[in-house]
């Protein structure tokens, strides 16, 4: 294409993107179209990358394509493969997109539209690409080294021991928030748990089908999966109506929570085959499928936002979550703009598939793109249900009351008018008793979904079947996050306990199996017992919990980051990583400083400790308090160690009292350049 | 087409030609949907990990078997264990 008329393409797109972004911030009083957060993403997303992410690759990082990566030089057809780019994309991008930001940005959405899009543009472009990409290359110059083996080597045994401790922790919360999130879309939900308690078998299936009639046929096994999952859905409408069966699938929260560890272990103990395997391949199918079902629905309905820009609550006063909209907002949408737990995967398996250096910039800073347009369909989904509706399902029975009428009441002298029946049609058009209370993000953005599908496709009488869909396709994200993450959780447990006594690092001694799978399904249990058990339904709690925890993972991957580029010489550039170090170092500390000090007991865990303890409580919730808030306080007390750290590690270098020297890989050059030259 | 300009010779050569042109856009157009679904597949099998099958067997020198998926199993179980999925 010629210049002039490139220059022009790109003049027109941002343009357009900063007039989108312009019509989003600026409208006020009158409800806008959903186009205009999906033309102002993709605008922002493709001048970023274009520019932006090519500027990093240039000169902040140097990318060489004549250099040799480890895919190539240790290349054994198991963990090191050169694999074509659009592939490894494809690959990165189904194992960093989890429910997480499908559920932040549905809770942020009680702010309002605008806050949440915009962080998750901007966050995204300036902060969780960057340090996706960064990571990715970093690791790929490290042969494929591990984000906390990097934090050791780069900035010392205190940075890599501070990034093992975040990652447990950040585990543990994260499957506690999560599996809490399945317990609220399921309570009281025959439909529901049907679906998902029918999945377990049909994974099993699958898991024996592969194994026994057609090894290794794994598109072949998930798809029939699907159709099974389908089938299931259906199956859950009669198990609905039948009042029998309606009654064995009728759950409590916490019978729900107690199968929910109960499965956990056991899909930590069994054979990965069997169980973890086929679901993970059935959940990764279900999710591409769906997104991209989703995509289409938004744009073929464009929808009109029926949320406003911003709401009252920006004050701090939320039902959904109490918290001023700085730090909480930013907190709540982690993955969707920056997730610290992407480095983990930018530094796991990614690295070792990339065959060419300059391709970390698609893989990289585009797969992160990817699920920033994911956030922003998920706002999309959240917004286009009438504020009324959107808090009646949102808000906990602690704060607007049991009975209907009375959350109905509340709601509509907020400003947000609902009414009792409206919401009794609604949950009847969606096949529920109630939605009233139904905390946790997943409900209103299945509503929401269901709301788009069933305009897009098969009309009002379908609206059930979509709802139900998509609880089943939230559920199905996040129990394979948990059985993976219990997984993960074990052997980085059995590693440490290792060192403690050997056998114990055994990962295939059968009492060391059973006793880390019990420690680590006890620790995210008891948390997600606590948010079955909270008045203030939970996710009040565990969700700005997980958020601290995610963003302070990606604080020390941001440290890594900077320390390597300040030794790489590169120090003019380093405000690249520095900008996005230091907002998420503001945003973590200010919000773990609320979370635990402030005043207000539906902020700070002390606070309502003592509010507890004055109103005569059970013990016991006033010691899930303490927890809280020694969990929040030691995990910043940790980072702010590791920044320190880093801070003297940079002065060192850039004082000269340190050489600058970096732990790469020694370069190789790449029989592909080689082939390309003859 | 430049050098029989005139006399309505244009017409007559841009006909001729076009059935050509047509063709070569088809067939530029076709190679880009094959290489593109060849892709997305490729993908796929990768997420999938049949594509990691395949090598297993190619590096192993046996047939497609229970017994043989039953060994990759083993062999990538300690690594897919240990693999994160993203919250």
């Amino acid at each position: 294409m010629p210049k002039v008329l490139r220059i022009l393409l790109w003049t027109f797109i941002s343009l357009l993107g900063a007039f989108a972004l312009a019509t989003i911030a600026l409208h006020r009083g009158e409800e806008i179209n959903a186009m205009w957060l999906v033309v102002a993403a993709v605008a922002t997303y493709a001048v970023a990358y274009r520019f932006y992410s090519s500027f990093i690759a240039a000169k902040l990082l140097a990318i060489d394509p004549l250099r040799a990566t480890p895919a190539e030089r240790l290349d054994n057809g198991r963990d090191f493969v050169p694999t074509n780019k659009w592939v490894v994309f494809g690959h990165h991008f189904a194992a960093i997109a989890g429910p997480g930001p499908l559920v932040g940005p549905v809770l942020a959405a009680q702010f309002g539209y605008l806050p949440g899009t915009l962080w998750i543009i901007a966050g995204a472009v300036l902060g969780g690409c960057v340090q996706d990409f960064v990571i990715l290359l970093f690791s790929v110059r490290r042969d494929g080294k591990s984000m906390t083996e990097m934090a050791k080597t780069e900035i010392g045994k205190v940075g890599g021991f501070v990034s093992y401790v975040a990652v447990i922790a950040i585990i543990i919360i994260l499957l506690g928030a999560v599996a809490l999130v399945v317990v609220n879309a399921l309570k009281s939900s025959p439909w529901g748990t049907f679906t998902i308690a029918m999945t377990m078998p049909i994974a099993l299936l699958m898991g024996l089908y592969l194994r026994r009639i057609r090894p290794g046929k794994v598109l072949e096994a998930s798809a029939m999966g699907f159709v099974l999952v389908l089938a299931a859905i259906f199956g859950g409408q009669w198990v609905s109506q039948s009042p029998s069966w309606a009654a064995v699938f009728t759950l409590s929260g916490a019978t729900l929570a107690v199968l929910l560890i109960v499965y956990g272990f056991a899909a930590s103990v069994l054979p990965v085959w069997l169980l973890l395997a086929p679901r993970d391949y059935l959940s990764t199918f279900v999710k591409l499928g769906t997104i991209a079902l989703l995509a289409i629905g938004i744009v073929a309905l464009r929808p009109s936002l029926h949320m406003p820009p911003l709401t009252r609550f920006i004050d701090g006063t939320g039902p959904v979550f109490a918290g001023t909209v700085f730090p909480f907002a930013f907190l709540t949408i982690a993955c969707g703009a920056v997730s610290g737990f992407h480095s983990l995967i930018a530094s796991g398996t990614t690295p070792k598939l990339i065959s060419r250096e300059p391709e970390t910039r698609m893989v990289g800073y585009g797969g992160m793109l990817a699920e920033s347009m994911v956030a922003i369909m998920a706002m999309i989904a959240a917004s286009v249900l009438q504020p009324g509706v959107y808090f009646a399902v949102n808000s906990p029975a602690g704060i607007v009351g049991q009975a209907p009428e009375t959350a109905a009441a509340t709601i509509t002298a907020w400003g947000f008018p609902v009414t009792a029946g409206e919401m009794s049609s609604l949950a009847h058009a969606v096949g529920e008793q109630t939605l009233f209370n139904r905390t946790g993000g997943a409900p209103a953005f299945a509503v929401g979904m269901a709301h788009i599908f069933s305009n897009s496709l098969g009309g009002q009488a379908l609206m059930a079947i979509w709802y139900h869909f998509a609880i089943m396709f939230e559920a199905l994200f996040i129990l394979t996050v948990l059985d993976a993450g219990t997984r993960v959780g074990r052997f980085m447990l059995q590693d440490a306990l290792g060192h403690i006594w050997k056998p114990l690092g055994r990962t295939s001694w059968y009492p060391s199996i059973l006793l880390t799978s019990g420690l680590i399904v006890a620790a995210w249990g008891y948390f997600l017992w606590q948010g079955v058990k909270d008045p203030l339904g939970g996710i009040n709690s565990l969700w700005p919990l997980f958020g601290i925890c995610n963003q302070l993972l990606a604080t020390v991957a941001l440290c890594v980051a900077t320390t390597i580029i300040i030794k790489m010489g590169r120090a003019r550039y380093v405000l690249v990583t520095l900008i996005p170090l230091c907002w998420l170092v503001a945003v973590t500390f200010t919000a773990a400083y609320h979370k635990v000090l402030n005043a207000n007991p539906r902020i700070g865990f002390l606070a309502h400790a003592r509010q507890l303890v004055a109103a005569g409580a059970d013990a016991r919730l006033i010691f899930n308090d303490r927890l809280d808030a020694a969990v929040a306080g030691a995990l910043v007390v940790l980072v702010a160690v590791v920044l320190i750290e880093s801070v003297l590690e940079w002065l060192r270098v850039l004082s000269g009292r340190k050489a600058a020297e970096v732990k790469e890989a020694p370069f190789v050059m790449t029989r592909m350049a080689l082939e390309e030259q003859s | 087409m430049s050098l029989i300009s005139g006399c309505g010779a244009d017409t007559l050569v841009r006909k001729t030609l076009r059935p050509k042109t047509n063709r070569k856009k088809v067939n530029a157009v076709r190679a880009g949907i094959t290489g593109s679904l060849n892709v997305f597949v490729a993908a796929l099998r990768e997420i999938f990990e049949e594509s990691a099958y395949e090598r297993f067997l190619a590096r192993a020198k046996v047939e497609s078997s229970p017994t043989a998926y039953g060994k990759f199993l083993r062999e990538t179980e300690d690594a897919k264990a240990r693999r994160p999925k993203c919250c």
